[in-house]
């Protein structure tokens, strides 16, 4: 079970939704949600110059086009891993399935790519499955369709 | 995981008889029965059942309303759509409404302009079939003036070739008159001469004799000749 998980995304009704499906398959023990990228990328300068063993959340779900923010959901992706310090599980949850925004994604280390549905709840379920060959990052990038 | 105290335990298991009411939430994914206590996995068991049905409750609503809001969504995307086209025809008719009343206000001049121009046209028309009638009425007047013209060069005409028939043939006859009497005289002269003089008549006598006849004849033969030709040019 993930221990701590943070979803970024616009859409708060989707938040009820991931937190709900997750609790019902045991993915996760604690999850935070944000609906800015902003907002996330705050938090993430707090965690990791400072203290960064301390907060961070385990695993990051990041929506590709998040409304009301200053950046999408790869460059959010590519400031975890490149600018405030590699450490956690960091994917894409999106109806996109463009194959371009995918290779993006890729480059900037983005270890996951979940297309986002009504029945969110099967590919959550492959991803737990996953979860620890990320972790150790061993797994090698999967879209999840 | 969490293992609860003894006091903990009872009184969460006191408060579910009592109250029904359970722990919920993922606080329950930490709870951790002291082993051998069945009752306690037994009130676990029940709360993550609870919590689980709650959870799929809500999940369910949720992706109801999600799914409701995304079809509203594409609603209002539609409805916008569709009220754009809308505008747009509305603009569309609004143009082409106002190059209708264009265009009529322009028909209504071309019309009104086209009607002043026929009503000139038709009373120039009248004014050249008035002139053309005039102009009738003088080639009649002047055709009926030429056939009187004609008519009467045609009489004078008639007149003076009549009249320079009759003095021809006053001439002729006055002429013939003139050689039968002149041959007359001559011979008769001739025929008293010889007969004074004695000299043989014989010649002269007959030559006398039958000259007369001729001249005479001949006379009446001219004066006959002349009434002739006078009758037919009359009865033409």
């Amino acid at each position: 079970m993930i221990d701590t998980l943070m979803l970024i995304d616009d859409e708060n009704l989707f938040h009820l939704v991931f937190e709900d499906a997750c609790s019902l398959l045991d993915m996760a023990l604690s999850i935070e949600a944000l609906d800015s990228s902003d907002k996330a990328a705050e938090m993430f300068k707090k965690w990791f110059p400072d203290d960064p063993n301390h907060e961070k959340p385990e695993c990051v779900f990041v929506d590709l086009n998040i409304i009301g923010s200053s950046f999408d959901g790869i460059e959010m992706i590519r400031k975890i891993n490149h600018e405030y310090g590699n450490g956690c599980v960091v994917g894409i949850i999106s109806s996109s399935q463009d194959e371009q925004e995918i290779e993006k994604a890729k480059l900037v280390g983005a270890q996951f790519w979940i297309i986002k549905s009504d029945d969110i709840e099967p590919r959550l379920e492959e991803f737990k499955k996953d979860y620890e060959g990320y972790k150790a990052r061993t797994a090698p990038f999967k879209v999840y369709r | 995981m969490i293992e609860i105290t003894e006091h903990t335990r009872n009184v969460l298991l006191e408060v579910a008889k009592k109250r029904k009411v359970y722990v919920e939430g993922n606080f329950l994914k930490i709870l951790k029965a002291p082993s051998g206590d069945t009752e306690f996995e037994e009130y676990l068991k029940v709360c993550k059942e609870k919590d689980s049905d709650k959870r799929k409750q809500r999940l369910e609503i949720t992706k109801q309303i999600q799914k409701q809001n995304s079809e509203l969504e594409q609603a209002a995307k539609e409805n916008k759509r569709v009220n754009r086209q809308l505008e747009k025809a509305l603009e569309e008719t609004e143009g082409a409404r106002q190059k209708a009343e264009e265009l009529l206000i322009s028909s209504k001049t071309h019309f009104r302009n086209a009607e002043k121009k026929e009503k000139e046209q038709n009373q120039k028309l009248t004014e050249a079939l008035k002139e053309a009638e005039e102009a009738h009425i003088e080639t009649q007047r002047l055709k009926l003036e030429a056939e009187n013209a004609k008519s009467k060069a045609e009489q004078d005409l008639s007149l003076l070739q009549k009249k320079t028939q009759t003095e021809l043939m006053g001439n002729i006859v006055r002429v013939a008159l003139w050689v039968i009497m002149g041959v007359g005289l001559v011979t008769t002269a001739l025929y008293v001469f010889v007969m004074m003089r004695g000299l043989d008549a014989k010649i002269i006598e007959s030559t006398w004799s039958n000259l007369f006849g001729i001249l005479l004849t001949n006379s009446f033969s001219i004066i006959g000749t002349i009434m002739g030709v006078k009758h037919a040019t009359k009865e033409k």
